[in-house]
């Protein structure tokens, strides 16, 4: 179990450092968590399994602007090895992860506040034009964020993994059947935050496309995406070159909605 | 004295640095520490001079936020400011960190609608297709449909932005190629998200009655009235709370309960 935490703790920090020091490469997201816990506990299946569900309920979740999001990486990490630990899988990674990623947000809040602290020895580097100085106080902070995950991740599994899995058997049936009710009903929050993103009215068409060609001609997400890609190019390249006088760009004008809305993440 | 220049060398250091930039975030001036690491092989290049070396150190701790997808951009034409600003004493030092700020917020806007809102949710969308079924190509498609658009706009945008500079993104803007871009794949995100409410949203009921011996089974009469009807109705309502200002973390406790509870009187 050592062994365990101790890697699940350092898919964990690599999960963190993703949104830090590795510009952004979705290695945080519940999808590539779950592989790499799943690989960990040698169990990739169940590990993939989970990964999409969480991935799904936390479709929406971003880390925009100055917001601070919920943790999906100690989150999704704990919520999955934990399922996969305890046998109980969906239902069990939804009601521990989404609890523990609102919980984990204050450590990331933390560990930005401290943050100022290392700005202000920055800034009096930067009084001496010390370049290795303003480099390390740029490289302490990356330390405290891989810590702000770890610590959770590896203590929990070291010590808690046979509380919650007894607890986790104590759950009554109907209420472990419900939250996987719950379960699938979260990825709506995921959707409607990226209609909000991508709604502008006369794009609402769109949306209804895709919906109604999932369920009537059965479509799967690849040829929808495939299919979709075909069609903006025809309406977008093909029909434009025709008038490619100076009103081409007739509409794309009121987007000022695609950014994100004013949806409170707190 | 010889003209300082900046070489491929510091680009890539940049390029390289760039990916740091949220690394030290903090609240009070968000990625400036991570931008400033950035620039610290083109200001070692450009400035010998102690006095020259703290201005510009300074200037780049000021406040800085993007989505660090466009960040490589705006690096490159700070980058092609900053050697201007070596080799000609007339240059208005402010102007840099004016460009900055004015890029900032309009570049963010079009690389997380973008990024986030439409090349994650396709790579997402067909990355948990896969998955659900447990296949393993579910994230690895998913990681490389993402980071190949990721990594080629990071790259080109850092190189367009050194050499054309400023006005690079005025020029796009004239061009209407940006809208354009922006158009076709917001089109292709609602399009697939229209596919996964329809597909990846799972909600069904079991009710059942019956009215003088004839069974009448709920869920069929939605699905001949309109397929996944339940699904959509469910993101409607939620996209409605959403306007009406319900934050989410109160959303998901509420569908947390609203779930058990439903299950529980057997409507869903």
């Amino acid at each position: 179990m050592l062994i365990d935490a101790l890697m699940l703790g350092i898919v964990a920090g690599i999960g963190i450092l993703d949104g830090r020091i590795f510009g952004v490469m979705m290695l945080e997201r519940p999808l590539v968590t779950g592989l790499l816990v799943g690989l960990v506990l040698g169990d990739v299946k169940s590990g993939i399994m989970i990964g999409a569900q969480l991935e799904l309920i936390w479709m929406g979740i971003a880390g925009i602007g100055a917001s601070t999001p919920p943790d999906v990486v100690t989150g999704g990490v704990l919520g999955t090895a934990f399922a996969i630990l305890s046998g109980h899988g969906v239902a069990v990674a939804l009601a521990l992860a989404v609890p523990i990623a609102v919980l984990a947000q204050s450590l990331g809040v933390l560990v930005r506040i401290m943050n100022g602290y290392f700005l202000h020895k920055a800034d009096k580097y930067a009084e001496d034009a010390n370049f290795r100085g303003v480099t390390l106080m740029m490289w302490v902070p990356p330390i405290l964020f891989f810590l702000s995950v770890f610590l959770p991740t590896f203590l929990a599994i070291l010590m808690g993994a046979k509380e919650v899995t007894a607890l986790i058997n104590a759950v009554p049936k109907t209420i472990l059947d419900g939250l996987t009710i719950a379960g699938n009903l979260l990825p709506a929050i995921g959707f409607a935050l990226l209609l909000d993103m991508l709604f502008s009215k006369k794009m609402v068409v769109f949306f209804f496309l895709g919906f109604l060609a999932a369920s009537y001609l059965k479509l799967d997400i690849t040829a929808i995406a495939l299919f979709g890609t075909c069609l903006a190019i025809i309406i977008y390249v093909v029909m434009n070159r025709d008038e490619k006088s100076s009103n081409t760009q007739a509409g794309p004008n009121d987007f000022d909605n695609l950014t994100e809305g004013e949806i409170d993440f707190e | 004295m010889s003209e300082a220049k900046i070489t491929k060398k510091e680009l890539r250091q940049v390029f390289w640095r760039s990916f740091a930039l949220q690394g030290a975030f903090n609240y009070e001036r968000m990625q400036n520490l991570g931008y400033t690491y950035a620039m610290i092989p083109v200001i070692r290049k450009l400035y010998r001079n102690h006095d020259e070396q703290v201005s510009a150190l300074k200037r780049h701790l000021e406040m800085f936020n993007t989505t660090p997808v466009v960040a490589p951009a705006i690096m490159g034409i700070s980058a092609a400011m900053e050697e201007q600003n070596a080799n000609d004493p007339n240059f208005d030092e402010t102007s840099i960190n004016a460009v900055k700020a004015s890029l900032m917020g309009p570049l963010a806007g079009i690389g997380d609608s973008l990024f986030w809102g439409t090349f994650r949710v396709i790579a997402a969308g067909i990355g948990i297709s896969f998955a659900q079924q447990g296949n393993i190509l579910g994230p690895i498609l998913f990681f490389l449909l993402y980071n190949i658009p990721n990594f080629l706009v990071k790259i080109f945008g850092l190189q367009f932005g050194y050499q054309v500079g400023v006005n690079s993104l005025e020029r796009i803007q004239k061009q209407g190629l940006m809208d354009r871009i922006m158009s076709i794949t917001t089109t292709i995100g609602l399009v697939v998200v229209g596919g996964m409410v329809a597909t990846m949203l799972n909600v069904t009921t079991p009710l059942k009655f019956d009215i003088n011996g004839a069974k009448v089974v709920i869920q069929d009469i939605l699905d001949k009235i309109l397929p996944n009807m339940l699904p959509l109705l469910v993101t409607f309502i939620i996209y409605y709370l959403m306007k009406k200002k319900v934050s989410i973390t109160w959303l998901t406790v509420g569908i947390l309960i609203a779930g058990i509870l439903l299950h529980w009187v057997k409507i869903l």
